[in-house]
């Protein structure tokens, strides 16, 4: 954990991304200190652009869209985590036991993770949400749980399939350990950055997808979110009058968070995989061939 | 062969399981499933069409498997229902007209992405760490961590709205009629450059990101380090040694990413007000249209096996060990 938490520290993309998501979740959390206004209730006159009084202006029936900005991005933050944990908790289970059992167990699971991985996803919800009615974020984050952890099953299996060859998993064998403790104590500590991989992508998915269920019109429209700041103002026709500031706030909102998860991501990705790793070695080596100290 | 037909047994397992999805949701939901199906229909629908629509979506008398099995003898003879907001337009009807935009901005869109993604992932590969690498990459993974939307609309914003370069919806010019002629086509391409290219730049990263790190873990084998050896030309090792290995997973990654194009241009059809299957499903949704809704998950599955199965038949030509399994 240490390692990882230093190579976290070393890694400026990783440094960045943190920064990022660290900024939107204290403003999430800061909400109420941050604007007087109710996100919910009509605190103006319709569609005002910016001004020191409402400064994101307000929406077509006079909501402030900074206090929505800003409460909406608890909401987001909740969803993408809370589906992206779920998600990544199905799929590493699944695929730690498929790759460990093996035989029936693993021809079960295999098959059906790639029979998800090939019906297309978000069709799939749409039909998922629009029978359940007016999905709240938390029906949201519970349908991407239950069918987006296809692609995590199947690299954490074959992952795996490779540590299960390692001699330290042979030896728990001999010892005698329960398949449940050898999966637990040997397997999962040596998957888990493929299982962090998984995680920060999924998180990245969830807000996404979130967003967009809610923008297709399946959110519930009491919530208050990203997503549905998003659908209120396009059937407001907000460009269409000119009430940039209404659909572009959260446009750039979920382009910062989605920012500073994906550095994040790239960041995991090359701290688990050193060949992805060209930063700093590189960099030096360059160093040296540009002082003509280094030879090809 | 033996490996085809056990690909083509898969996806009809797949097929079908969605098909089961779309039988069981209403059943599952609280309440009259025939209520649920067709309330948004209130009294516009007379006895018998009702009657119809009923026996389309296996609502019979009878225990559960025969009602399932009245279901599957619909879909699998072609027929989805009709429409409840069109009424009485087929679903397949509907849905097929507006596939046919849709597969135009989806092919298109995938083909500028997906060349234009290999050639800079394979560029960024080759001078990894270098300011162009990482510009690339990692635009190339914020691009793709944004809803389409959203670039759709700040799109749409900027050039539709702001700089007044292109038009802001439809597939073409309303007041032209559909014709093989060069108003009406150059209309089209007008209207079909703005979703189009919004669509390729959140695809482009997905695609630049899979070759760069297949090509990257590939540089370090020894026929590389061999052809280098053999003093070979930069360009030569990069295309013909590196690019071309690392290209096979790229292309069952295609695969996957159709998912992903379908989404993409779902959102992207809805902000520029353009004509395919995103438009119509949202308004099926908006009406609560499940008929509709049920269909698009049907024909976008079958899109996206018959995608599959172009791509296990390309690997089979790709990849010699295949065939002599």
């Amino acid at each position: 954990m240490g390692a990882v938490l230093r190579s976290v520290a070393h890694n400026r993309k990783a440094l960045a991304g943190l920064v990022i998501v660290a900024v939107i979740v204290a403003l999430a959390i800061a909400a109420p200190w941050l604007t007087e206004y109710d996100p919910t209730r009509r605190v103006g006159r319709p569609h005002q652009p910016p001004s020191w009084d409402h400064w994101l202006g307000t929406t077509r029936i006079g909501q402030d869209v900074f206090a929505r900005l800003l409460y909406g991005a608890r909401t987001s933050l909740a969803v993408g985590f809370g589906a992206g944990l779920l998600i990544t908790a199905v799929g590493t289970i699944l695929g730690i036991v498929a790759g460990y059992r093996g035989g029936r167990t693993d021809e079960v699971i295999s098959f059906f993770t790639n029979m998800v991985l090939v019906v297309p996803n978000l069709p799939l919800l749409l039909v998922l949400a629009a029978f359940i009615g007016q999905a709240s974020p938390w029906v949201i984050a519970l349908i991407l749980g239950a069918t987006s952890w296809a692609w995590g099953a199947r690299v954490t299996r074959a992952e795996t399939l490779s540590v299960k060859q390692k001699d330290f998993v042979k030896s728990a064998e001999m010892l005698g350990e329960p398949s449940w403790r050898i999966m637990l104590y040997e397997i999962f500590p040596n998957v888990i950055s493929i299982v962090g991989i998984n995680f920060v992508g999924s998180v990245i998915f969830a807000v996404i997808t979130e967003a967009t269920l809610e923008f297709l019109g399946l959110g519930d429209p009491k919530t208050v979110s990203w997503g549905m700041m998003l659908f209120n103002a396009q059937n407001a026709s907000a460009l269409q009058v000119g009430a940039w500031w209404d659909i572009l706030s959260p446009c750039f909102a979920l382009i910062a968070l989605g920012a500073g998860l994906s550095l994040l991501n790239f960041a995991v990705d090359e701290i688990a995989n050193p060949r992805l790793r060209t930063g700093n070695t590189l960099s030096r080596w360059s160093l040296l061939m540009r002082r003509g100290e280094g030879r090809l | 062969m033996a490996f085809l037909f056990r690909r083509l047994g898969f996806y009809l397992a797949a097929f079908l399981a969605a098909a089961t999805v779309n039988f069981f949701l209403p059943r599952l939901m609280p309440g009259n499933p025939v209520e649920i199906m067709f309330s948004s229909a209130g009294s516009d629908l007379s006895a018998d069409n009702l009657e119809a629509l009923k026996l389309t979506f296996g609502f019979v008398e009878g225990p559960l498997w025969q009602q399932y099995l009245a279901y599957l003898h619909s879909v699998f003879t072609g027929d989805l229902g009709r429409s409840i907001k069109y009424f009485p337009l087929p679903v397949t009807e509907l849905l097929g007209r507006a596939l046919v935009w849709t597969v135009g901005l989806m092919g298109t869109a995938t083909l500028i992405s997906f060349t234009l993604g290999t050639v800079l992932g394979i560029m960024a590969a080759w001078r990894r760490g270098s300011t162009f690498d990482v510009v690339f990459s990692v635009g190339a993974i914020m691009a793709t961590s944004m809803p389409a939307m959203v670039l759709s609309l700040v799109a749409l914003f900027v050039f539709g709205f702001e700089l007044n370069w292109f038009p802001t919806g439809y597939a073409a010019d309303p007041a032209l009629d559909p014709a093989f002629s060069w108003p009406y086509v150059s209309s089209v391409v007008r209207h079909g450059i703005l979703p189009v290219l919004t669509l390729s730049v959140v695809l482009t990263g997905g695609f630049l990101v899979t070759m760069r790190n297949n090509m990257i873990n590939l540089l370090g084998e020894d026929y590389i380090v061999m052809a280098r050896a053999k003093g070979l030309s930069d360009r030569r090792v990069m295309f013909w040694y590196a690019a071309r290995n690392a290209l096979l997973p790229t292309v069952s990654s295609l695969a996957i990413a159709i998912g992903t194009v379908l989404g993409g241009s779902l959102v992207t059809e809805v902000v520029f007000n353009y004509p395919g299957l995103g438009n119509t499903l949202y308004q099926a949704i908006l009406a609560r249209d499940y008929p509709v809704i049920q269909g698009q998950l049907l024909i976008m599955t079958l899109a996206m096996l018959t995608a599959n199965f172009i791509v296990d038949v390309s690997y089979v030509l790709l990849d010699p060990r295949l065939r002599r399994a």
